[in-house]
């Protein structure tokens, strides 16, 4: 598949400061990408860059094969949904969406068709003629989606639209979101901070730090095989323990011999194994490809549907998680309980060199 | 925050002679405009309305009145024709001196009227603009404007850039996102702005003593030279309609916009 939407070493820089460095990225037709990271990242500034709002410091951006780094928003024809929403106060729903329609020339009678198609899209029908200081924040959210797609745009770009509603909302909208993406087959590109809202619905996802693309591959790739410790740790929960690789491949933990991925080392490496990857065991479990502990619980805290334990084994400290179930409390702090996990789930990095 | 008991008493009644404090002298005019008397003083030995009957017979003083309000009304267009485009500038441009141009441009504000009215005179005597409607348009120019970019520019400073970012996205071009979402949203600011302006436009005396001429003349320097030979209650009648000429002005405003909430307060 050609790529609808390309970025060409793309950069920004703010006197001194390289808010985005030699951002290279090829979106498919269709294709949902989260940009991810931290805030100072540079995922907005990429999202500004690639709207228009922002002129590039260097590099290019190429959609559908034509270059249109130096052109300005209102010729880019991509829609843009703010994270304040930035509808406009003094227009009621229908005009807000009327809008990119009347710069696009298109006549009234058309107009107004794609107006209430794209308000039946997001189910505000009844909602015409309210003004947005009328709506609450999840329908405000709701018009801004449907005043950027009614211009039916070559490029969807999101920056954190979902940030402003509470938690409930935010799962409901999220998924509101794909399906329209889906459904229209629109590439878009998705700026957040939140790696479950990325991982839930993203094609593939752009980790960034520092202005510096991380990672660029699939929620599963990013999750089970991240490529470096800044995003496993960025995505998801995850144990952290200093160990040694020795020459035969195995790693030393304390007293403790484990296999683990990956090929860091010889020498000072970090373990990084997920909370939700480690059984609590009767030892059944053991075998190839298994690795098994003995350690001693120091804390449990209970958080309705989990059940998460602090086990202490040798040097390091792990945290353990489980669904909860009804009748099994779990062992209490000061137990001595076995602990196993998967050889594949024992990420090895290189350990970071003392600055 | 004072919640109750003698406190709170004496807290209103601070409040109470503070107002008395502001607004005695203006609501002393009110009784003075009724005197039957010749000469202003308190408390009157009569009542009449011969005062507001003898305006009618003021040559000089209506002269003066149709000056000052085609001088406002010029001077507002002008001042917010040259504010306007400056305080979009000066609040959405990125260049460099930003922001000394902006200081400079409500510096003005800040000097003693009397120096400006001394400078204006001293330039206006070698040009002959003493007592000429382009020299009197000036002055007040050079006095009013600094009000207009201030109101302007905090009006546009609480308005989203991402509105306007919104607006060029959907394909409008700069002239559209202007028209079209900046300034209707910004509507509240130009009338607030196009008030202050007429105000003190109208109000001005200290620098507009310096430069009328005898051919010329505005209301305020008119009622301050009348104040000068005589001391009838005539000029407290002109007052009287000023005042609430300005609180009407004010109060309309207020319910139509929310005077205070264009001037950037916090609005009700």
């Amino acid at each position: 598949m050609a790529p609808h939407l390309e970025l060409h070493a793309l950069e920004k820089r703010f006197g001194a400061t390289r808010a985005v460095q030699a951002l290279t990225l090829a979106v498919g037709k269709g294709e949902l990408i989260g940009l991810l990271g931290p805030s100072g990242c540079g995922k907005t500034t990429t999202l500004r860059m690639i709207g228009g709002l922002m002129p590039a410091s260097a590099g290019r951006i190429v959609v559908a094969g034509r270059d249109v780094t130096a052109l300005p928003p209102h010729q880019r024809d991509m829609g843009i949904v703010f994270q304040n929403y930035a509808l406009f106060p003094h227009m009621d729903v229908a005009q807000n969406l009327s809008f990119g329609l009347e710069m696009r020339k298109i006549p009234a009678a058309e107009r107004a068709a794609r107006v209430t198609r794209a308000l039946a899209m997001v189910r505000l029908e009844a909602f015409a003629r309210r003004k947005p200081r009328e709506l609450s924040g999840g329908q405000q959210q709701r018009v801004a989606l449907a005043r950027a797609l009614v211009i039916e745009p070559s490029i969807l770009l999101l920056d954190e639209p979902l940030s402003n509603l509470d938690a409930n909302l935010r799962e409901e909208m999220r998924n509101e979101i794909r399906d329209i993406q889906q459904r229209l087959g629109i590439t878009a590109v998705f700026v957040t901070h939140d790696q479950s809202e990325a991982l839930a619905i993203c094609d593939r996802i752009a980790v960034m730090r520092l202005g510096v693309l991380e990672q660029l591959g699939t929620p599963f790739e990013i999750y089970e095989r991240p490529a470096n410790e800044f995003v496993a740790g960025f995505v998801g929960r995850v144990n952290r323990a200093p160990a040694e690789r020795l020459a035969d491949g195995r790693l030393r933990l304390g007293e403790l011999l484990v296999q683990g991925s990956g090929t860091a080392g010889p020498g000072p490496v970090t373990l990084m194994i997920r909370p939700h990857r480690i059984r609590l065991g009767d030892g059944a479990l053991e075998g190839p490809g298994w690795n098994s502990a003995t350690g001693t619980v120091t804390r449990r805290t209970f958080v309705g549907d989990l059940l998460s334990i602090e086990v202490t084994v040798g040097p390091a400290t792990l945290l353990v998680e489980q669904h909860s179930f009804a009748g099994a409390p779990g062992p209490a702090p000061g137990d001595a309980v076995q602990l196993a996990w998967r050889a594949e789930d024992t990420l090895v990095f290189p350990a970071r060199v003392p600055a | 925050m004072i919640s109750a008991g003698p406190g709170r008493f004496f807290f209103h009644l601070l409040v109470v002679a503070l107002f008395l404090f502001l607004l005695g002298p203006v609501l002393l005019v009110f009784p003075i405009s009724f005197s039957a008397d010749s000469f202003i003083g308190w408390p009157p030995s009569g009542w009449s309305v011969k005062w507001y009957v003898a305006m009618l017979d003021q040559p000089t003083l209506g002269e003066a009145l149709r000056n000052s309000l085609i001088l406002a009304g010029i001077v507002t267009a002008l001042a917010l024709a040259i504010a306007l485009p400056a305080a979009v500038a000066l609040s959405r441009g990125s260049f460099p001196g930003r922001d000394a141009i902006m200081a400079l441009l409500t510096a003005p504000l800040l000097l003693p009227t009397i120096v400006l009215g001394l400078a204006l005179l001293i330039i206006f005597v070698t040009q002959g603009m003493i007592g000429s409607w382009p020299g009197l348009i000036l002055a007040h120019l050079l006095l009013t404007v600094p009000y207009a970019l201030r109101v302007l520019t905090t009006a546009l400073g609480t308005l989203p850039a991402s509105v306007e970012e919104a607006a060029a996205s959907l394909g409008a071009p700069p002239l559209s996102v202007f028209f079209r979402v900046t300034l209707p949203l910004m509507a509240p600011g130009l009338v607030a702005a196009a008030a202050i302006v007429f105000l003190v436009s109208f109000d001005e005396v200290v620098i507009t003593l310096f430069i009328v001429g005898p051919q010329l003349n505005t209301l305020p320097v008119a009622l301050f030279r009348y104040v000068e030979s005589r001391t009838d209650p005539l000029v407290a009648a002109v007052s009287v309609l000023m005042v609430l000429f300005t609180l009407l002005l004010v109060v309309v405003l207020e319910r139509a916009i929310g005077l205070r909430k264009a001037i950037g307060g916090k609005g009700g």
